[in-house]
């Protein structure tokens, strides 16, 4: 690993352990109290979860033009952060709706579009597992349809009638507000580079694994 | 009746008939619904239908961190054994090549 990533894990560490301080100096929202600091781990996920669904769209579609490996191997560890980051927004937006909503889930379009999503991705995670020889381009096609329904996702609030709040609450945060919630998602961010340069780095050795095993196997 | 006369006709006709439901169970017009009235804000609840917001709150955070706990270890689990996979093949390659 490069020196980098070291020093950028040591500040991740750092800011994920200060971010609880920050988030409990923020100011309660007046209608739901405490269980909105939920949001401050909710919302960065959530938006780490689209990025990733983002990013293995567009290495997929990088790799479906020029066939370059290392595009495929960034697709892949991407789909493996939108499963990641997608289970915590699945399991975090619930537990604060159990309390806001009276319920754990409700099947509106941002809920729903988001948890498709989710399945996109383990769909893309099963099928390069099981899917044998020529299930790259397969799963690639499929991240396709997942970087459609990001998109969709993002406006589904403003476009449909639904409970969980719209994209324009953000900006129009007071400021002790915004900061803890900036904060968390400059921490998302940063752990996000980090767990995909790692996951990256563990196809880059297994497609050297490959390789040597193909040397070997010449040899004898 | 011509055919496309028909036709719309038994359109209209199934229309009709599947909507039924629908207006049976539709309120009278200008009568609010049974339970509109007996709206209670959430913080006006009796204590025992009042939902603590802690326990929601801890359980939210601790599941964030025990996820990216184990995917880190898992992940440098994967990449400790594929690491040390690559260091013996690529001994047994150079010393399959001397």
């Amino acid at each position: 690993m490069p020196k980098w990533f070291i020093r950028a894990a040591v500040v991740c560490t750092v800011m994920f352990a200060l971010s609880p301080f920050v988030i409990a100096n923020a100011d309660y929202e007046s209608t739901m109290g405490l269980v909105q600091k939920i949001f401050y781990y909710h919302m960065p996920s959530a938006w780490m979860f689209l990025v990733s669904g983002i990013v293995c769209g567009v290495a997929s579609v990088r790799f479906l033009i020029t066939g370059d490996p290392r595009h495929d191997r960034t697709a892949w560890a991407a789909a493996e952060m939108a499963v990641i980051f997608g289970v915590v927004t699945l399991v975090t937006g619930p537990l604060w709706a159990r309390r806001a909503w009276g319920t754990f889930w409700v099947w509106d379009a941002r809920t729903t579009s988001s948890l498709v999503q989710w399945m996109v991705a383990w769909a893309y995670l099963i099928l390069r597992r099981y899917g044998g020889p020529g299930s790259d381009k397969l799963a690639a096609g499929l991240a396709l349809f997942g970087v459609a329904n990001v998109g969709f996702i993002y406006i589904s609030v403003n476009y449909w009638r639904t409970i969980h709040p719209a994209t324009s609450v953000v900006p129009k945060l007071p400021f002790t507000m915004g900061f803890p919630l900036w904060y968390c998602v400059a921490s998302f961010t940063l752990l996000f580079v980090l767990l995909l340069k790692m996951r990256i780095r563990l196809e880059e050795q297994r497609a050297t694994l490959d390789s040597l095993y193909l040397s070997l196997d010449e040899q004898h | 009746m011509s055919l496309s006369m028909r036709t719309l006709a038994a359109g209209i006709v199934t229309v009709m008939c599947l909507s039924a439901p629908v207006v049976a169970q539709a309120p009278p017009s200008g009568q609010a619904p049974k339970n509109q009235s007996e709206y209670v804000p959430i913080d006006q609840l009796p204590p025992q239908d009042q939902l603590p917001a802690a326990p929601l709150l801890i359980a939210a955070y601790s599941f964030v961190l025990i996820v990216f706990f184990l995917y880190v270890l898992s992940l440098s689990r994967r990449l400790t054994s594929v690491q040390r996979d690559v260091d013996r093949l690529g001994a047994t390659l150079k010393q399959s090549k001397s």
